[in-house]
């Protein structure tokens, strides 16, 4: 027979054998192929039929019918033991891949499990329930040490073993049983139930129960799954005492700490007001008819205040003694302080005695946001003081001084971007008086503001951010100022003392600022004096040796004469320290210590200057102890002003002659 | 938690025969173990042709693949793809246009396990673990290995499974669901146990499948063509295996193959 038939007819007869997944054509190409060289190796053909997957039960027989007696029976022999040798091959193969499979799906699974294992481990150990889980003998298998607590034992493995129905009430066993049959026999999911528990040591525990099935992986029920929640007495009172922390015994209004709590809770968020109010005379009453009727009296007070908070939606607590507190949100202060005293006034009678009452009332109302709680209270109680200070049945409100300037004071921090930016903020110029011959020997330029002084307002800068921006604004303005003034007086045009705030005494970018501003307005450098922050030198900054080695003369501000301080000046070659202190008037026993420092700044080649001196007698003082210069002796003039002066007076102004 | 517990489920037990594996066997596959094997004898007792109706069926795998290639299918959702055996799809497919997609989707652990092993390396192909009778997660999770493009048409393989799908999973809306996740234009391939064919045989197969994890449900011709609703059944229609576009001349018992075999396309 010629090969390519034969190649066919093996095709046919191998195909209804085993499932090759190959085209027909495919597979017939790969037996010629095979046929040409079954005769020179037998084994490589075996090995393509096995490759070709030709491995049904009858694929062999199949082979061997089509190809004898075309080929002879030593050569099929051989091919039949060759293929015998890559079947098993090829099994073993299988089995090696699916035993890798089964080892990776088992280690899968196990991680899975383990992982639901840990997160119920997790749940069973922390519960504030007892968790126990019960075979259908009734035994505990697995039991949490919440429930062990419950029972009276010191662990739940002490439970395993166990009956769980010998911890209940005789009574309740046959009736708990019943349940549990239920739920096994699939009539119920689940029962709940309130029962008593015997502990282990007799006494009984209230506790509500929730048992439902466990199944296994198949669905069938092996254990039953028990919840127990402790509700005695015992445990109720944990709740209780908690309600006591935070209540007042007597009255059963909420005591001081919970009151604190929520005024911390409603300040910032709610118009409140606060009433501290104090019962008039209540000494009298407790001296009087004893401390029986006054703690009558302190409940009936409590009684009304509290009506009366439920129908304001106020909060009401007993603070102390015969002192409560009221909160209440978006009031009006008069209408509340006339009920409060209303209900206070209605005929009291205890124990037969008629009583009248009435209360002293501080008040705090719609106190600023950033106020603490605790200090509303001290408001409030010092409210009341001065209540009770103007007799009976009086009312105060807090007074708000302090808390307006606070208020004031943010007020005009929010508002200074939009000041600045539309040009109220003012530069004045303030004389600096040389104190051996009162000769004006320049002004300081100082920002000027709403009232506020150079430093409040610097101040308020550094709490906004603005004080850099400024800062250089001011040192761009005065500057220019001066150039004209010098242009305009020559010498006669005062020398220009800027006294820069801590954060631009250290920004890098002041020296270049600073010869900017020379630059383009034209002002001679020896025209100008700066006075750093002398925190910025202390902290090393190098900006006062800089300007000095660019021929600006520089001063300190600050001074206060610190060890440090001095030390600071035997390194940086200032020419001025400037400090503020009160005038040491010849009583003062600082006056030689003074006197001591200035010749010790002398002796460092430093001269002395003094700021904030208002009065021609505070000048002389320092001056008898040898200081160099002062500020403030006469108030700051606007530009014009100076230039005003200047065009009318020959000579420095009269008034510091 | 300690290992007491024996409610805990075990997870894998090879001990239990699984019908992928079984198939495996009935293809001559090494992939299977003695409680297989043991279960395979029970099934060729009653239906002696079971390793010609697996050969059958897995041949009509190969041609339904390279018929919807022929008709432009780039990507395959083979559900219920059991043990990589021989001629598994991707490489059908691959080896006809090594672009194309094929995501597999089975729920049994070991089978998913060794078709992770084969599909290794093979960018085009994955297997995905779940419920091919929960076909809205199993349409995210194909959806998520971001091989299948619902934009285009998809060739849809339920080959040689539903008879493990029970009436009760309802699997006209399971079809119906994986139908509408489709464009038009997407096909479905078919092949289930029926007892039009050797009816006795099918009863013994059902007796035999019964107690174990995988149940069979044969399907009469009439009830399969309520699950091509929405579909317009290719030639030669719904068919016992062999009959199906053969290759070739038939030489099998279109009597005795046990399974009908349909390709529809989605109108």
């Amino acid at each position: 027979m010629e090969l390519p038939e034969l190649a066919a007819r093996w095709m046919h007869a191998l195909t209804s054998t085993a499932y090759i997944p190959l085209s027909h054509a495919e597979i017939e190409q790969a037996l010629l192929d095979s046929l040409v060289e079954l005769p020179e190796s037998p084994e490589s053909v075996a090995d393509r039929l096995v490759s070709l997957h030709a491995t049904g039960p009858d694929s062999l027989r199949a082979t061997i019918e089509v190809l004898f007696p075309t080929f002879e029976l030593p050569l099929l022999a051989r091919l039949s033991s060759a293929y015998a040798h890559y079947m098993r091959m090829d099994a073993f193969d299988q089995q090696e891949q699916i035993k890798v499979a089964i080892v990776r799906a088992k280690q899968r699974v196990e991680r899975t499990l383990k992982v639901s294992q840990a997160r119920f481990q997790e749940v069973f150990a922390s519960s504030a329930l007892g968790i126990v889980i019960i075979d259908f003998d009734g035994r505990c298998v697995e039991a949490n040490d919440t429930l062990a607590e419950i029972v009276g034992l010191r662990a739940g493995t002490e439970l395993i073993g166990r009956e769980l129905i010998d911890f209940f009430h005789p009574e309740d066993r046959a009736a708990l049983a019943g349940s549990y049959r239920k739920v096994r026999a699939g009539h119920v999911d689940r029962f709940r139930d309130q029962r008593k528990l015997i502990r282990e040591d007799g006494e009984p525990v209230w506790v509500h129960l929730a048992a439902s099935l466990l199944r296994d992986a198949d669905g069938e029920p092996t254990h039953h799954v028990t919840m127990v929640e402790d509700i005695s007495e015992l445990h109720l009172l944990q709740r209780s005492l908690d309600h006591q922390l935070l209540h007042d015994s007597l009255t059963g209004l909420s005591n001081r700490q919970h009151f604190i709590t929520q005024v911390e809770r409603r300040l910032g968020n709610d118009a409140i007001t606060l009433y501290h109010l104090g019962l008039d005379a209540f000494s009298v009453v407790n001296n009087g008819l004893g401390h029986e009727t006054g703690d009558k009296l302190l409940k009936i007070v409590a009684s009304r205040l509290g009506t009366l908070a439920a129908e304001k939606k106020a909060l009401v607590a007993r603070i102390g003694g015969d002192e409560f507190a009221m909160m209440t949100i978006s009031d009006h202060v008069t209408t509340t302080v006339e009920e409060i005293q209303a209900t206070l006034a209605e005929a009291t009678f205890v124990d037969d005695h008629g009583i009248a009452l009435s209360a002293s009332i501080g008040v705090v109302d719609r106190p600023p946001a950033f106020v603490t709680a605790a200090e509303l209270m001290r408001c409030a109680n010092a409210a009341l003081r001065q209540a009770k200070a103007r007799g009976k049945r009086q009312w105060a409100l807090h007074d708000p001084h302090d808390d307006a300037r606070r208020r004031g004071k943010y007020a005009l921090a929010a508002s200074m971007p939009g000041a600045w930016e539309h040009g109220e903020l003012e530069i004045v110029y303030a004389p600096v008086h040389d104190l051996e011959t009162r000769e004006v020997l320049g002004v300081v330029a100082r920002l000027h503001w709403d009232d506020l002084s150079h430093n409040d307002t610097m101040a308020l800068a550094d709490s906004t951010g603005l004080s850099l921006p400024i800062g250089k604004w001011l040192l761009r303005e005065a500057c220019a100022q001066a150039a004209g003034w010098v242009a305009e007086f020559g010498d006669r045009a005062p020398t220009l003392h800027i006294t820069l705030g801590a954060l631009q005494s250290r920004d890098e970018d002041l020296v270049a600022d600073v010869k900017r501003a020379l630059d383009e307005t034209g002002l001679p450098a020896e025209r100008l004096r700066i006075a750093l922050d002398i925190s910025s030198v202390l902290a090393g900054d190098d900006n006062a040796v800089v300007l000095h080695d660019s021929g600006i003369v520089t001063a300190l501000d600050g001074f206060r004469g610190g060890h440090d301080e001095l030390a600071v000046l035997t390194e940086v070659p200032v020419r001025t320290v400037i400090t503020r202190a009160p005038a040491p008037s010849p009583e003062s026993p600082l006056r030689q210590a003074m006197r001591d420092l200035i010749t010790t700044v002398h002796s460092f080649g430093v001269r002395f200057g003094v700021d904030e001196v208002r009065t021609l007698s505070d000048a002389e003082h320092w001056r008898s102890i040898g200081a160099d210069g002062v500020i403030g002796l006469l108030p700051a003039l606007s530009a014009a002003e100076v230039t005003k002066l200047l065009t009318t007076a020959a000579s420095p102004p009269p008034a510091a002659s | 938690m300690s290992e007491r517990l024996s409610w805990v489920p075990e997870g894998l037990d090879t001990g239990k025969p699984s019908a992928a594996r079984l198939y495996d066997y009935l293809l001559g596959g090494g992939h299977n173990f003695a409680a297989d094997r043991a279960l395979a004898e029970k099934f060729l007792q009653a239906q002696p042709n079971a390793r010609t109706i697996a050969r059958l069926n897995r041949a009509f795998l190969r041609r339904a693949v390279l018929f919807m290639m022929d008709n432009g299918i780039r990507q395959f959702l083979d559900l219920g793809s059991g043990i990589p055996t021989v001629g598994n799809v991707h490489e059908i497919a691959q080896k006809a246009d090594p672009d194309t997609r094929v995501v597999y989707v089975d729920f049994e652990e070991v089978a998913v396990a060794h078709s992770q092993l084969i599909l290794e390396g093979d960018a085009h192909a994955t297997i995905i673990q779940e419920d091919m009778t929960k076909p809205v997660t199993v349409l995210k999770a194909a959806q998520e290995s971001d091989l299948i493009d619902f934009t285009q048409p998809v060739g849809v393989l339920t080959v040689g499974v539903f008879h493990f799908v029970p009436p009760e999973a309802d699997p006209r809306a399971v079809v119906a669901t994986y139908r509408d996740a489709v464009p038009s234009g997407s096909y479905l391939a078919f092949s289930q146990f029926t007892q039009d064919l050797q009816p006795e045989e099918m009863a013994g197969v059902v007796e035999v499948m019964k107690k174990s994890q995988n149940p069979m449900f044969p399907r009469t011709k009439q009830e399969i063509e309520g699950l091509f609703d929405g579909f317009d059944v290719v030639e030669p229609g719904i068919v016992p295996l062999p009959l199906w576009r053969p290759e070739g001349t038939n030489t099998d018992d279109p009597d005795k193959a046990g399974i009908y075999a349909a390709v529809g396309r989605k109108a």
